[in-house]
């Protein structure tokens, strides 16, 4: 099984990672892109996220989540990006792109990637909202609504 | 005396005001229960986080029992949110 496992600090690539995940023979690619999105809560609103890593755990991480993968499903290609530091609106921070001979196993395939990726990469990531921070899962921050947590 | 070496993420970084410090280690193996113990008495802070909080030796998961050595890595690791 090929696969592209990494942790960037600037815009992925979207297009370039499903395209390393063609091959003749594979019938399907599945891909899931995780975008910035802006909440609201009341008038306070998501100016960007930004995300942390433990390297190299992290990469470790990723690349123990292919091998998960290749133990579970007939998939020849895993490819996961994951951006650090600021995400704006809109913009991806995480690209998964699994190839395999027939669709509903790339399908399965690439959700187990994104869930595997929220129980074990050591990635953290902090709401920068209009009125303060908080890091998300821990409700730590600056926010008025979570200053007492 | 040799130091073990610990490394804060996240909110437990912010908890404790620093991502990185230096707890003295004994002679032998300590362990990662008993440098809690000792990380969480210079960073109280910490403490109302021990419930939801992993950790790492040397960059792969370990549990209370686990031993620390002096020279080793340890890493507070909050709930991950990647994705």
């Amino acid at each position: 099984m090929r696969g592209l496992f990494r942790i960037v600090e600037g815009p992925i690539d979207v297009g370039a990672v499903i395209r390393a995940a063609q091959r003749p023979d594979c019938g399907a690619i599945s891909s899931f892109v995780g975008t910035t999105r802006v909440d609201r809560s009341g008038d306070a609103f998501v100016r960007y996220l930004e995300y942390e890593a433990y390297r190299p755990m992290a990469d470790r991480k990723l690349e123990e989540i292919g091998e998960e993968i290749r133990e579970r499903w007939d998939v020849r290609h895993v490819s996961i990006v994951h951006r650090i530091g600021r995400v704006d609106p809109g913009e991806p921070s995480v690209a998964i792109a699994v190839a395999s001979p027939r669709r509903e196993q790339a399908f399965q395939a690439s959700r187990y990637a994104i869930e595997r990726i929220k129980q074990i990469v050591p990635i953290w990531k902090r709401e920068v909202w209009s009125d303060g921070y908080v890091w998300v899962g821990s409700q730590v921050g600056t926010r008025p609504a979570v200053r007492t947590g | 005396m040799q130091k073990v070496r610990v490394l804060l993420f996240g909110a437990a970084a912010d908890k404790a005001g620093t991502r990185e410090l230096e707890l003295p280690a004994g002679e032998g193996a300590t362990t990662l229960g008993e440098l809690w113990a000792s990380l969480s008495r210079r960073h109280p802070g910490l403490s109302s986080m021990r419930g939801s909080l992993a950790f790492a030796v040397n960059g792969e998961y370990a549990s209370d029992e686990d031993p620390v050595r002096p020279g080793d890595e340890v890493a507070v690791l909050p709930p991950v949110s990647g994705g």
